[in-house]
């Protein structure tokens, strides 16, 4: 697999918003923890190594545990996540699968009953955030620093 | 989430077929690292988090790296994985999802330019009783152990 294109030097003006708006949302009253199993879910649907690579390792840096990140494509399954978790992955799935789900009522009154207003609005925009950086990172071809360490050894 | 039904405990008799193929297939030659990888990622595809508990922690018992099961979802995205575990990985997401794909003649050359014909039967019989377990699993909402983190606060 090789890098298609590097967007930072392609079209450096239009990344520096996306780029800046993590911060923003790193300031909401979101768990950071909750965020990244947010992004990670997303990342893990649409198949992006470039984005798994880097958020299951800044979950694990902030002291996420293993199997919480072995068990999150099965989380509906199991009891490791708790209710503002279960609605914010519930939510990511609808609006990640958006074209099959089309954001059904009962996923964003589940939302309701845990989180509020500012914090619906800041975990919708993060999941539109990470789909926008998964659909990027696939499209371009981006390599994670785990395969360039492999070629260089290679 | 509440257990269902223990079918170990309900029907040994009706299991003992099942373990009996687990215990050849331990010992069929097939390398456990890439049947660990098969059966973590028809575990993720079929959201078993049962199946995906006792896999993930029996290959990093094994040996396996954090980062080939994180970015499992996105292999072909990486360049982690080996030829063989990515022909065996193709195959098992086509054997998985089976009433979308039909099992293609490309997936089915794919994977034979790896394996041997003892090696397919094998491997495939691999890929079909995990999807077993996973749907005797998820069926009867199998609880998985909880190693380290308590049940999330309800």
């Amino acid at each position: 697999m090789t890098q298609r294109l590097n967007l930072f030097t392609a079209a450096p003006k239009a990344v520096e918003p996306l780029v800046a708006l993590g911060p923003i949302l790193d300031a909401s009253t979101l768990e950071h923890s909750l965020m990244e199993l947010v992004k990670i879910r997303a990342s893990q649907i649409n198949g992006c190594a470039n984005c798994l690579h880097m958020h299951t390792a800044d979950a694990r840096k902030a002291g996420e545990r293993e199997e919480r990140i072995y068990l999150l494509d099965a989380w509906r399954e199991s009891s490791m996540y708790t209710p503002r978790e279960r609605a914010a992955l519930a939510w990511t799935e609808a609006l990640t699968k958006v074209a099959e789900t089309h954001a059904p009522d009962e996923d964003f009154e589940a939302l309701k009953a845990v989180f509020d207003e500012a914090e619906i609005g800041h975990l919708t925009i993060l999941v539109g955030a990470i789909n926008l950086w998964n659909r990027i990172a696939i499209g371009i071809r981006a390599e994670h620093p785990n395969d360039v360490k492999l070629k260089a050894a290679a | 989430m509440t257990a269902r039904l223990n079918p170990l405990a309900v029907s040994q008799k009706a299991l003992a077929p099942m373990l009996a193929m687990e215990n050849y297939l331990k010992n069929c030659g097939l390398e456990h690292s890439l049947m660990s990888l098969v059966k973590i990622r028809v575990s993720q595809i079929n959201g078993c988090a049962y199946c995906l508990h006792m896999h993930t922690s029996e290959a990093r018992a094994e040996g396996e790296t954090e980062a080939r099961i994180y970015l499992l979802d996105a292999w072909r995205e990486s360049e982690l994985y080996t030829p063989r575990e990515r022909a065996a990985l193709n195959w098992a997401e086509t054997l998985t999802k089976i009433s979308e794909t039909h099992a293609p003649d490309a997936d089915y050359a794919a994977a034979t330019a790896q394996f041997s014909a003892q090696e397919m039967i094998d491997l495939s019989l691999a890929i079909t009783n995990i999807n077993a377990w996973n749907r005797l699993s998820i069926g009867f909402r199998a609880e998985h152990p909880h190693d380290h983190v308590k049940k999330a606060a309800a």
